[in-house]
């Protein structure tokens, strides 16, 4: 299993790209198996707000950092915290 | 009814330049008063507000306490003294700066023209890169020091996400594609503006750089954005390559960050900058009346596209300078310069 999380918008507008592979990531099917994709509120336009792509092996949804929360946001940050 | 001694042309005097933080105050609490009276009147007849009538800001910053929660406990209302909290006494003075430019620049009365008050939460989440405007309030995070320092430092930050919110209350811009661009690209442009005036400076004097002072330390970069040479602001490894384009054969067509909204603002911030510099003196005064005047005029659709914006930005210089003015010309041929035909 394969996520892939890019962060764009945001006032600086700089994109963060990270990847994580449950081959070598332990804790990623667990964090995945909580998130359901199909139930994301769209991302709304809100000026200079975060926006995080989310791909889960091809299954891939928008979300605005207003809208980010629970297991989503647990899953999104630990994608990007591993690439830091 | 109450008369003041000191009539309110010196208390705004006072309120902007005494060296005693304590008498700005004052005078700005007193000035708040007069316009209440002044509200007062004026709802008796409906008249616009006079001419000399003077605005007061209605600031509050509030703070998140590391959280990514709003709007955060209250730490400073307007007329409050200095907190000590460098971050929330930055965060109140830009207010007032970037008030006191639409006042003086524009006799706009606030973001929505009728004195709505400001509201900006500080201290937002932890080592929180960034700052935006949510619809009805400003936020910024206190970066995380190592590639951003605290996005309340430079004022032409407060400044463009105050624009977006005149932006939300006037053309109303839709934050997508080039209508986005153009809204992030207003935001940019006032932002620069408000920096100059707060500086003195003249087109040519300006650096015209937006977060000059964002940069941490030991990033390779001067700023985030360039509108004198977008594409020039960044380059480094951790950050990557300033993606700004200055010209519509570099545009770039993507679907994150709304359409590329923060890149190809770009575009229409370089044909400001060379409307600017080439009508030279202040740019607030005539560039930056023309794209202001435009943006409230009330003719804009909210999807506006680069040429349809371009087309309107002329219209209002024509009706302000004539067709044949040189500001004008300079107008047309920054538009032409950016490659967006007329």
């Amino acid at each position: 299993m394969k996520v892939t999380v890019i962060r764009s918008g945001g006032f600086a507008g700089i994109e963060q790209r990270a990847e994580s592979d449950s081959a070598r990531d332990p804790m990623l099917a667990g964090l995945v198996d909580r998130v359901d994709l199909g139930h994301v509120p769209p991302p709304g336009r809100i000026p200079d707000q975060f926006l995080y792509e989310i791909d889960i092996d091809g299954d891939r949804t928008t979300v605005g950092e207003a809208q980010l929360h629970g297991p989503l946001r647990e899953l999104v940050h630990h994608v990007l915290g591993r690439a830091r | 009814m109450r008369c003041h001694i000191v009539p309110p042309h010196m208390l705004e005097r006072i309120a902007q330049d005494a060296e005693d933080p304590g008498l700005r105050d004052r005078a700005r609490r007193t000035l708040a008063l007069t316009s209440a009276h002044a509200a007062e009147r004026r709802s008796l007849s409906l008249t616009a507000p006079s001419p000399t009538e003077d605005f007061v800001p209605n600031r509050t910053i509030r703070d998140a306490g590391h959280r990514e929660h709003l709007p955060g406990k209250v730490v400073r209302a307007e007329g409050a003294p200095a907190t000590g909290d460098k971050i929330v006494d930055q965060a109140y003075d830009w207010l007032g700066a970037t008030f006191d430019f639409y006042e003086a620049a524009y006799r706009r009365n606030s973001i929505d023209g009728a004195g709505l008050p400001l509201v900006s939460t500080v201290h937002y989440g932890d080592k929180y890169d960034n700052a935006f405007w949510n619809g009805e309030q400003m936020v910024y995070g206190d970066g995380d020091g190592a590639v951003f320092t605290a996005f309340t430092g430079p004022l032409d930050v407060t400044a463009h996400e105050l624009t977006h919110g005149v932006t939300q209350y006037t053309a109303n811009l839709e934050y997508y594609s080039q209508s986005g661009a153009l809204n992030e690209s207003l935001s940019d442009v006032f932002g620069s503006l408000v920096k100059q005036w707060h500086l003195g400076q003249t087109a040519d004097q300006a650096d015209w750089l937006i977060g000059q002072g964002l940069l941490a330390e030991g990033i390779n970069g001067i700023a985030l954005r360039s509108m004198k040479a977008p594409g020039t602001a960044y380059d480094d490894p951790q950050l990557g390559k300033d993606p700004q384009p200055a010209h519509m054969d570099h545009y770039v067509d993507t679907y994150r960050d709304n359409g590329g909204v923060h890149t190809n603002s770009g575009i229409p911030n370089h044909a400001f900058y060379l409307a600017a510099i080439a009508i030279g003196g202040n740019a607030w005064e005539k560039a930056g009346r023309v794209w202001y005047d435009t943006l409230t005029g009330g003719s804009l659709a909210t999807d506006v596209d680069f040429q349809g914006f371009a087309a309107a930005i002329v219209e209002t210089a024509t009706r302000l300078f004539g067709a044949d003015a040189t500001e004008t010309g300079a107008i047309r041929d920054a538009w032409a310069g950016v490659g967006v035909s007329l």
